[in-house]
Order: structure tokens, then sequence, then C-alpha cells
């Protein structure tokens, strides 16, 4: 993370417009959103420290974000326990955490 | 007001002081009359019907008593026999009773009045008000009273506690009271437990790993744990359909109602781990709504029967995979007829645990109607025998062979089959194979070494006749490139009267083979299981796995009951090993105290206390790239 132009904070952006700015740490624990602002990949998310994820809703997009925290905080610890999840969420939040590889 | 009003306009007779007053004040004698009226009908009412116990649809009708006669619909059933009736009449006077008794009682019963039947709430209350305020008031300090629960008589002090009723309560009851309370408290705490039971049975499937739960995963354990809700998947992806049906069969969700769940048109796989809960209607619904399918793979799929294959056969036009386990409903010509119905388009074929029908013509029929299979795997089908053998052998497209037969199998047999089908072979499991009669020799060692060349996979285990000499001739010159996979769990003599195995030749997997395995093997091997092959010494370990060496790939380890492993072998194992995750030494009782690097799980040491198994907690000096690079660690599964 040595690049000038990568920032401490970067922003994902769901498909309806919500934007959300959280530690380039957490968003990396998320593997699409890694290689996205990997700065060998000379994406355009490198330069603008923002992805776009237009298969994401907002409501979906802040419980990844939550669970990317929760994921970050847990890191080191064992027997962590489970983060909790709307069930009616569920299933959308499936399809995006396959999407995001998390 | 309003009801006054109508009476004149304007014609009024001669007042009373008082009545002007109370006009003034806003109270109507007419009301209060009213009121009054009311309460008495209302009484009476319930006089007639404790009495007669009618229907409640012939309940008093006055506007006024609407209240009760919904109370009483909620309370019973319309329709009700007499008996009922009768029931609820008695119910009701001891109702009446207890209520008396409680309002003797006193305070408390002001508290319970709410879940008591608002039948007499009106009256009662009112009553009940009077009581209390003609109550004698409650002993102060230094006073005598009766105690409450055993009527004792005793000196009140500021610390008697109250009793139930609201009276007081002598000393040695108002302990036992405390004492209740503090259990009742106990008990409604809920119990955390930590589930060491379960904690350790997810570290032995492999599931944990340090930090958080992967979110694809939380999601799904918490869909399986809402399993009945779900309506529709929607476009999910394969992967992760597999993913559900696994983590449903586990949690035992799999029943009639979620099964439809993974049946989508669209899909061309259908795999249920668990299908015991599926009903034959069930089954042929995989079809139905499923027609294109090419891979079917039921476990336990006990329901499964004749009518079942003959829906296959008309439907699924396009199958090209079956793997059933347990279809012990299937008769024997029904296997035949689905070979045949399915011929040179079948590629892969598992069956397990048949006991009842397949037997060694079905063996025979599937070689002659399929003789395209590509993978084979017969485990534990009681029926067949030496016959379906020599059928197998005759299979020439075969590259992926899997046989553990419940019967004694004469060892020219199995040497011939490797010998045909063994050029093409990509995966060889020979599990258990047993020969009673023969002597025992190394031949199906030689057959592998002669004939095998494209190995990837090889497992030969719980056998009990073949030599170390077989095992180091196996492994060396062999024109086979290195395995990743190695399993010879299991391969010793077993006798009890004498546990170190014959003397003059050593029986199963020993020092020297072990050393021939991994000079040929150790540069690609991923996967080895030496479990119980008891006779390769210490030194050969500490030899094999010395730091100087590197196996590059290899990640999972079983030396579980090679009594000779101890802590110097495994920390070697740790520093060759670079890509090793998982590390299994039950029954090694020399591995004490090991310090298990970071990302490694140790399972079975016995002498760990605390734990069966040991999370790496340390960065080792071999381990400083790993550090570096700290991603995500995905658990290995075996």
């Amino acid at each position: 993370m040595s690049d000038s132009s990568s920032t401490e904070y970067v922003t994902l952006v769901s498909n309806d417009g919500y934007e959300y700015k959280i530690l380039r740490s957490a968003a990396c624990i998320a593997g699409t959103i890694k290689k996205a602002l990997d700065p060998h990949s000379g994406f355009l998310e490198t330069t603008q420290n923002r992805v776009e994820l237009p298969t994401i809703n907002g409501v979906v997009l802040e419980k990844v974000c939550e669970y990317l925290y929760y994921h970050q905080k847990h890191a080191e610890s064992k027997d962590v326990p489970d983060m909790d999840i709307q069930p009616e969420l569920c299933l959308e939040l499936l399809i995006a955490a396959d999407y995001l590889d998390v | 007001m309003s009801g006054r009003r109508p009476r004149g306009a304007g014609i009024r007779g001669p007042h009373s002081a008082l009545t002007d007053f109370l006009a003034a004040n806003n109270i109507s004698a007419q009301e209060i009359r009213d009121s009054y009226r009311q309460r008495v009908q209302q009484a009476e009412a319930d006089v007639a019907q404790d009495a007669t116990t009618t229907d409640n649809g012939e309940g008093p009708s006055n506007a006024t008593d609407v209240e009760q006669v919904e109370e009483d619909k909620d309370d019973e059933e319309p329709a009700e026999s007499s008996t009922m009736a009768a029931e609820r009449s008695r119910k009701r006077k001891r109702n009446q009773e207890e209520a008396i008794a409680k309002i003797k009682k006193g305070k408390a019963a002001k508290k319970s009045k709410k879940s008591k039947k608002k039948k007499d709430s009106d009256d009662d209350s009112d009553f009940e008000d009077t009581l209390e305020m003609y109550r004698k008031a409650k002993p102060l300090p230094g006073q005598l009273e009766n105690c409450e629960l055993c009527e004792k008589r005793f000196t009140v002090t500021p610390y008697s506690k109250a009793g139930p009723g609201g009276g007081l309560l002598c000393t040695s009851c108002g302990k036992e009271m405390a004492k209740d309370a503090k259990a009742t408290e106990k008990a409604k705490k809920p119990v955390v437990r930590k589930g060491r039971r379960k904690i350790e049975s997810n570290r032995l499937d492999g599931s944990t790993f340090r930090g958080a739960k992967s979110l694809q995963q939380l999601c799904i354990e918490k869909l399986a744990s809402h399993s009945e809700d779900i309506d529709e998947f929607g476009e999910m992806p394969a992967p992760i359909m597999n993913r559900l049906s696994e983590i449903f069969s586990k949690k035992r969700a799999m029943n009639s109602t979620t099964f439809k769940l993974f049946l989508q048109p669209d899909l061309d796989v259908v795999a249920i781990p668990e299908a015991a809960y599926l009903e034959t209607e069930d089954f042929s619904q995989i079809f139905a709504v499923v027609p294109r399918i090419k891979e079917l793979s039921l476990r336990n799929c006990c329901q499964f029967k004749d009518e079942n294959v003959d829906y296959m056969m008309e439907k699924a036009k396009h199958l090209t995979d079956i793997q059933l386990l347990g279809a012990n409903l299937i008769s024997n010509d029904k296997w035949i007829d689905l070979f045949i119905s399915r011929g040179k388009d079948l590629r892969s074929l598992k069956l397990e645990w048949l006991d009842a029908a397949f037997d060694d013509q079905a063996v025979e029929a599937l070689v002659e109607f399929c003789p395209n299979i590509v993978r084979l795997k017969l485990e534990r089908c009681k029926q067949i025998g030496a016959d379906s053998i020599d059928a197998i052998a005759r299979l020439e497209q075969l590259q992926h062979l899997t046989l553990r037969y419940q019967n004694d199998i004469p060892r020219e047999k199995l040497a011939n089959l490797i010998l045909c089908v063994g050029d093409k072979l990509r995966t060889l499991c020979l599990e258990h194979f047993m020969n009673s009669e023969d002597a025992p020799t190394d031949d199906i060692l030689i057959a592998i070494h002669d004939t095998c060349t494209s190995l990837g996979k090889l497992r030969f285990s719980e056998n009990s006749e073949c030599t170390d000499a077989g095992y180091v001739n196996l492994f060396t010159n062999w024109p086979n490139p290195p395995l990743h996979y190695i399993d010879l769990n299991s391969t010793r003599d077993v006798d009890n009267t004498a546990p170190e195995g014959p003397e003059d030749y050593p029986i199963g997997l020993a020092s020297s083979g072990f050393t021939a395995l991994m000079a040929h093997s150790g540069s690609k091997l991923q996967y080895l299981d030496i479990s119980s092959c008891r006779h390769i010494s210490q030194q050969t370990f500490t030899k094999i796995f010395n730091p100087s060496q590197t196996y590059p790939y290899l990640r999972e380890v079983n030396l579980s009951f090679c009594p000779v492993v101890d802590t110097e072998v495994i920390a070697g194992i740790f520093r060759s090993c670079p890509m090793v995750k998982k590390v299994v030494t039950f029954g090694c009782f020399e591995v004490k105290d090991v310090d298990v690097p970071r990302d490694i799980v140790l399972i079975g040491a016995p002498k760990a206390q605390d734990a069966i198994e040991q999370f790496g907690q340390v960065f080792m000096d071999f381990q400083k790239d790993l550090r570096q690079e700290m991603g995500r660690n995905v658990p290995v599964l075996g």
C-alpha cells in the first residue's frame, strides 16, 4: 500500500447510489474488491479509490460492509460469535458474497 | 345530557336545589340509575347462565353484555358437547371459589386479578377495594404475628420477608423462600455452554479456522436454519447450490418441501447428500422438473424404487453420471434395464451400500451395455463377488476405479483386473480386499507397478498381506509420475499373539517402503495417510521429515497410531512441509507440548489436556513470508 494514490479509505457504491466509505484494509477482505483495487491491475478503481458494485443494492452492501469490519475485528480470535443476519436478507447477501468472494 | 334533552323542549317541572346542583356538576340521576340497572341485570344473567349452561348464542342480548358474550366466545368452542359444557360450569364455579379465596387472602389477589377470568370483574373489584380498605394494617417490627406459611407465631423484625399471599413469614420460612427465589433466578438465566463437543466435531470436520466464518458460510447456515420459510432460491450459482444442499443435508433439513428448492429446470446436476427423508414421489419429481439432468447423486436414497428407475429412463435422456447410496429397493432386473437404457451414454456409476440386489449379473450387464464407463465405484455391495471382477476387467475406458468388496476375492482375479485396466487408470482405490485361501504375496503391488503409469491417486488400505519389500518394489523405478494422493492406511499384520508382526519379513508399509514412497512421490504429494502403519521407525520419520527436505505441496498428513511419532517428527513436518495445514496424530503418545505454527491444525495429540486440537499461535522463523502476505486463510478440507 505504498502507492501514492492509494488512500486509507475507499468508497463502495451500491446500484441505488448509496456510498460507503470504509477502511481499505477491510474492503480488501473481499477478494473481488481486492483485485479491483490491486495497484498492479491498472483498473480505473485504483486511481479513484472507488468501487462501483452495480449488482448489489444499498441494504445488502451495508450488511457486507458490516461483515467486512466484523471479519477484520475477529481476524485474530478463535470461536468467533456469528454475525447476525436477517433471514430475509440472506439470499441476496449470499449472492453478493459469492460475487465479492467473501 | 343527551338522554335528558328529548324529554321536554323548554318545558320544565319544579326544580329542587339538589337537582340544580347535580345538573351544574354534570351528574345525572338517570345515568346512575341506568348503570345500576345494568349491573344488576348482568349479575342476574351470569347466574342464569351458570345454572342453565346454555349455548353462547342464547346469551343475554342487551348491548351491555356484548363484551361478556365475546369473551365467552374466545374462551370456548361455539359447538361444544354437553359434557364440555358441564365441565365448563364446574370450572367456572371453581374459578369463583378461587376468586373468593383470593380476595380473602387480600393483597395478592389484586395482582392476579388480571390473569383471572374477567367475568365478575366490576362487582368484585369494588368489593375487593372496600375489603382492602378495612384490612388490618401489617404489624410493625417488634410485634408478634402468625407466619403466613407455617402459621407459627413469631416476632416481626425489619428483615421479615413477605409471603406469597402478602403476609409476613417467620425466619425459617423466609430463608426457604429466598432460596427458592434464587434457584428460579438461576434457572431463568440461559446457561452459556461452550459446546466443547460441537467445537471438536467441527474441528475434525476440518471446518474450523482462525477468525470469522466467511460471509457465504454465514448466509448458508442462516438459510438452512430457516429452511421452512424459503419459497425459492432464484438464480443461484451452481457451487452455492451444491454447498446449500450439503448444509441442508447435514442439518437434516432436506425433506419433501425443502428438497424442491433444489430442483430447477435449467440445472443439469442434482446432488442430495442426505436423501433419507425423501419419498418415492419426490424422486420422481427430480426427473419431471429437471429433464435435462446429467448428473444425479443421491445418498441414503432408501425410497428410490423400481418405479423411479422406470421414470428416470423415460425422462432423463441426458443422464451420464449416476451415484446412488443405499438404494436397496431397486431390483436386480431394474438395474439391468437401467444399464440397457442408458447404454453408451453412461460415463460414471457409483453405487454403495447395496445388500439386497445388484449381483454379478448386473455388473456383467453394466459392462456389456455401458462400455464407455470412465468412473466406477462399487463399495460395500454384498451380492457381488469374483465374477464381477472379471467383468470389470473388460471395461476399456475406465480411468477411475474404486472397489471395496465384502466377499473374498481370489488374488489372481484382482491382479488380472489391474493388468487389464491399469494402464489408463488415474485413480485406483482398493480397500479391504480379503483373501483367506491363497498364501500372502505381493502380486497386487507388482501388478500395479507393472501396469499403472498414469495414476494420481492411490488408495490401498486395510491390507494385511503385502510386505514392506512389496511397497519398496512398487515405488522403486515406477514409470508412473509422482502421485498427489496416497492412502496406505492400516497395512499391517493383524495378529493378537504377535503384535510386532512376523519377524522375518515385515508386513505392511514399513521403514524402507515409506522411504521409497516419499522418494517417488514426495515432490508432488498433497495428501498422505499412513495411519496404523506401525512398523515405520522413528529414525525413518526424522530422516524423511527433516528441515533439509522439502515437500512443497503436502497439505494434509495423517500419522495416527504410528506409535513412534513424537514431538520431533511433528516439528520436522512443520518445517519441511511449507503448505501443510492439517496434521492428524491420534494415538501418537509421544507427541507432547508442540509449538504449533500459525495456520496449522494439529489434531488428536492425546497428551494435550485442554484441547484435542491445537491451533498454531506463533510465527515460526520459516514463516516470514507468510507473515508479510497475511491474506485470508482458507481451511483445507481433506
